[in-house]
């Protein structure tokens, strides 16, 4: 089943006098289950592909339709929301709340969906177990390790079972043993639950694990192999 | 509180105790302006409440009914009839606490050395005490208030015994003109002296018997120049005012606000100076706070970049900068008002003396000891205007948060 199409998807900054074509002609079908790895060197366009999938940029032409629904056709109010009830972020930089604990964090876009208090806890009780940092549920983010941050940032991201999780360099700044938990994690989210998986990588073992590699150069997909 | 603004609340509370110091400095200054506006303001309240209390308890009462033409030319001639009758019907009046007569005459007070124009009122102890406080003013060693029965006696100020060298038993000699035209007097012993914290009220004042002056006048039985009137609240000033006219339609019945329109004025002037006050002082704070608004959103560009990716939309964008916002000036305001009350209740009671610094004062019927007054509705005035402050301080700090992108926010 079809989560996201991207049909002729360009995107152009003009930074300077120079138009810079980052996304250059992109089209693309993401299947539901997908747990795959966009990558290439810098400057190839992945990080502007997975923002403009995410509505978080508009793409200069071209459409991105998720599950039916062309993003580029809704107004800023309608994409908040529409990102708010689709799409989990997991960031670089983990961008967890600081004065919020780990369970308060993992559980606030469902907040924001105004789930129930009961809703909410079975949850986050659950994805806390799957993610394997129970017990650290009342404990702000600057007591976390940079993995264990990074669990509750993807737990936030699939507290309100999104329609697929967009990962940008998620294991960037982690060690190989945080960044070997947390890929065993999403694979395991990924197998168990079908949860979709888009990542913006670098990491060559984020690659080996991928199940579909997209390589980018110069705004253009060069390659996509489905390896596993 | 909705489930989701418990959390936006709880992150914005949150927030303030980030950086606390900051935060400690912010509040700090808006409970010092605070503090500063509502005790400024209390203390301006109390002397003017002062001053109308003393004026409606010594002097104006809450209403008083007169001859038209005795207002206008203050002549012994321009008196009312049958008071006795009229007294009678405005004591059953339910609003009326107590209700008095007076005869009033301008005189001349003469001692063996000096002399001093005043105002002679002649009244009843007995109902003149229900009145006015004149009785309780009595200075230490200075006499009774008409306890003595005997024809004759007077009650002066100190100002005017020290202006004409008299003392208790001194005799004073007073020339009026009486009810016909002529040229008359009399000689008075002085039984008390009374001081109120009107210097020039106690200067023009001297009170004689009803009685013995009514006869020097020559005033027709049954006659007096002012009714004063106390009620039971004096709120009902206005209303009782119009019952009365009903009751009197021939003689010019006035409250006090009319009577003294300055005391009206000033009462409404204090409430307006607590508005300018704190208008100003939020003013100021508000560009503080603003200021400080603008530093947190510089710092949390990332988080708000990513709060706004997640699907935060941008009313709840708003609600969490200007929760915070007012929060910084609600703590602040809060300490400002409970220290501002406790001051005002404290010296409220006791009193701030400023006689060394203050005479004027009393000339102008303000008093030498300061009692600051504020009432519960000040303080709430107060906790509303901080929290418009508030709403109003967070607008730029927040437009700059919405105008960032939440892409370009978290790449910083």
């Amino acid at each position: 089943m079809k989560v996201i199409e991207i049909k002729d998807l360009y995107k152009s900054y003009h930074d300077t006098e120079v138009e810079v074509k980052a996304v250059n002609g992109i089209n693309l079908i993401f299947e539901e289950g997908e747990f795959s790895a966009i990558v290439g060197p810098s400057g190839s366009g992945k990080t502007t592909l997975l923002n403009v999938i995410g509505g978080l940029d508009a793409p200069s032409s071209g459409s991105v339709i998720i599950d039916g629904t062309d993003i580029s056709t809704l107004s800023s109010r309608q994409m908040i929301d529409f990102r708010l009830h689709n799409i989990g972020f997991v960031f670089q930089a983990y961008n967890l709340i600081p004065v919020l604990t780990a369970k308060e964090n993992a559980e606030f876009i469902m907040q924001l969906q105004k789930k129930s208090r009961a809703e909410r806890d079975a949850r986050i009780a659950e994805l806390f177990a799957a993610i394997g940092i129970q017990g650290k549920e009342n404990i702000r983010p600057n007591r976390l390790s940079g993995g264990q941050q990074q669990r509750v940032a993807v737990a936030r991201a699939l507290a309100s079972k999104p329609k697929f999780i967009l990962a940008d360099e998620p294991t960037a700044n982690l060690d190989s043993k945080s960044t070997a938990n947390l890929l065993d994690i999403m694979r395991k989210l990924n197998e168990d639950e079908n949860i979709t998986f888009i990542f913006s990588t670098h990491d060559q073992r984020v690659i080996d694990r991928a199940k579909r590699v997209i390589l980018l150069d110069d705004g253009k997909v060069t390659k996509d192999t489905k390896t596993k | 509180m909705k489930q989701n603004d418990h959390t936006i609340f709880k992150i914005s509370w949150r927030n303030i105790w980030r950086n606390r110091l900051r935060s400690s400095i912010i509040i700090l200054a808006v409970t010092i302006g605070i503090f500063g506006g509502l005790v400024s303001t209390g203390i301006m309240k109390g002397m003017v409440m002062g001053l109308i209390n003393n004026s409606l308890e010594n002097q104006t009462s809450h209403i008083q009914i007169h001859n038209k033409q005795f207002v206008e030319n203050n002549e012994v001639g321009f008196l009312m009839n049958k008071t006795d009758k009229l007294l009678s019907k405005i004591s059953k009046e339910p609003a009326v606490k107590s209700v008095c007569e007076r005869t009033k005459t301008f005189g001349m007070a003469s001692t063996a050395s000096k002399s001093a124009g005043i105002m002679v009122n002649g009244i009843d102890p007995v109902r003149e005490k229900t009145v006015t406080g004149i009785w309780k003013k009595i200075v230490k060693g200075g006499g009774t208030y008409f306890e003595s029965n005997k024809r004759n006696r007077i009650v002066i100020s100190e100002k005017l015994a020290k202006k004409l060298k008299a003392r208790i038993k001194s005799k004073i000699v007073i020339t009026f003109q009486d009810y016909d035209g002529n040229l008359t007097g009399a000689s008075f012993k002085v039984e008390g002296i009374y001081r109120t914290q009107n210097s020039m009220f106690d200067k023009q004042n001297v009170f004689v018997r009803k009685t013995d002056l009514d006869k020097l006048l020559n005033m027709p039985s049954h006659s007096a120049h002012e009714i004063a009137i106390v009620l039971k609240n004096y709120k009902q000033t206005g209303a009782e005012v119009e019952r009365i006219k009903r009751l009197t339609p021939d003689y010019l019945v006035q409250g006090w606000p009319e009577i003294d329109p300055y005391l009206q004025v000033s009462a409404s002037m204090v409430d307006f100076m607590l508005y300018i006050f704190m208008l100003i002082i939020l003013i100021a704070l508000g560009f503080a706070i603003v200021n400080t608004m603008l530093m947190v959103i510089l710092e949390r560009t990332k988080e708000l970049g990513m709060i706004m990716a997640i699907g935060m939309n941008k009313f709840k964008v708003f609600k969490m900068i200007f929760y915070e916002t007012t929060l910084l000036g609600i703590i602040g305001a809060l300490v400002g008002i409970v220290i501002s009350a406790a001051f005002t209740l404290y010296f409220g009671r006791y009193g701030i003396d400023i006689s060394i610094v203050g005479k004027g004062f009393e000339a102008m019927g303000y008093g030498t000891v300061m009692k600051p007054y504020l009432e519960l509705t000040d303080y709430f005035q107060v906790l509303i205007m901080v929290i418009i402050t508030g709403l109003i301080a967070s607008v730029f700090p927040t437009i700059r948060a919405l105008k960032m992108k939440p892409v370009e926010a978290i790449r910083d």
